[in-house]
């Protein structure tokens, strides 16, 4: 008997509200993209910024007035791991990287994770912190 | 499916609504994700309706004068009923005083104290002076060159 494996997809709106030229319905995230996303909006809320939940969110803008080193990024990165293990229990955390840009004045994040509950390749988030998004 | 309540004025309950409709009528998935911009979207939708529900509840409260609670709307809704409710009025006090004409050139043949700021009180009352006036021109008759002004009344205030 083959092994029954239950696969959940996920599918969210894209803020872009744009319309698909397929179907003409709005454009969906799905699955990685979505997960994706949802990761990028958690780590770029400040807590108190959603209604009635005061917790939600990381506190990595803070640190991102701190001074460029490997301190403040060891606080972003604490900070991105709390938030993503409290608020995210669609992935098992792998990793987080953050390297400072000494150059660019910002800081250089790495989210490696898995997802749960669907059968894809462990997935890696990039992108750049700064003081302004 | 139909809206399970309409007079929700708990923002996790009106949350949990929206939820269970998007559960039954949509494809979208991630509502229940707090990171997705779907839960953000809907954050923002009970934030409008909890806001609409509290607005319609404190209007219907003051609609009605046994729940009324605004001392405004109270008073407009005893109005209605033919009653006007008292409010605080101001210290009153008569006076009485005379005015000497005859060291005038003319005599003239009435005297007008007219309206507006007309005593002010000793500070006897406390550390404060008050101010008295009336509301209209009192005018008196000159009998054997002096203005007698008896019993008028002032208000405190100006």
């Amino acid at each position: 008997m083959p092994v029954e494996r239950i696969s959940q997809s996920f599918k969210d709106l894209s803020m872009s509200f744009q319309i698909s030229p397929l179907n003409y319905d709005i454009i969906a995230l799905k699955n990685e993209t979505a997960i994706a996303r949802s990761l990028r909006n958690l780590v770029s809320t400040l807590p108190g910024e959603r209604f009635f939940n005061q917790n939600l969110g990381s506190n990595v803008s803070r640190a991102l007035f701190d001074n460029i080193n490997a301190i403040s990024a060891s606080v972003i990165r604490d900070e991105i791991e709390n938030t993503i293990e409290n608020y995210e229990p669609r992935v098992n955390l792998i990793g987080v990287d953050v390297s400072p840009d000494y150059d660019n004045n910002n800081f250089n994040v790495t989210i490696r994770y898995e997802i749960v509950g669907i059968d894809v390749l462990p997935q890696q988030l990039s992108f750049a912190l700064q003081q302004t998004r | 499916m139909a809206l399970v309540n309409f007079t929700n004025l708990d923002f996790d309950q009106i949350k949990s609504s929206i939820k269970e409709y998007l559960r039954a009528n949509s494809n979208f998935t991630d509502y229940d994700f707090e990171g997705s911009n779907l839960s953000t979207i809907i954050d923002v939708l009970a934030y409008n309706t909890y806001i609409t529900s509290y607005n319609a509840n404190m209007v219907s409260n003051e609609v009605f004068i046994d729940s009324a609670t605004l001392r405004e709307n109270v008073v407009s809704l005893a109005r209605n009923i033919g009653y006007v409710p008292r409010s605080r009025t101001s210290a009153k006090a008569n006076i009485a005083f005379s005015v000497n004409t005859t060291l005038l050139s003319t005599n003239p043949i009435t005297l007008t104290l007219k309206k507006g700021l007309v005593c002010t009180s000793a500070t006897s009352f406390g550390p404060e002076s008050y101010t008295f006036s009336i509301q209209d021109d009192v005018t008196v008759p000159v009998v054997d060159g002096v203005a007698s002004f008896n019993s008028v009344e002032v208000s405190e205030g100006t």
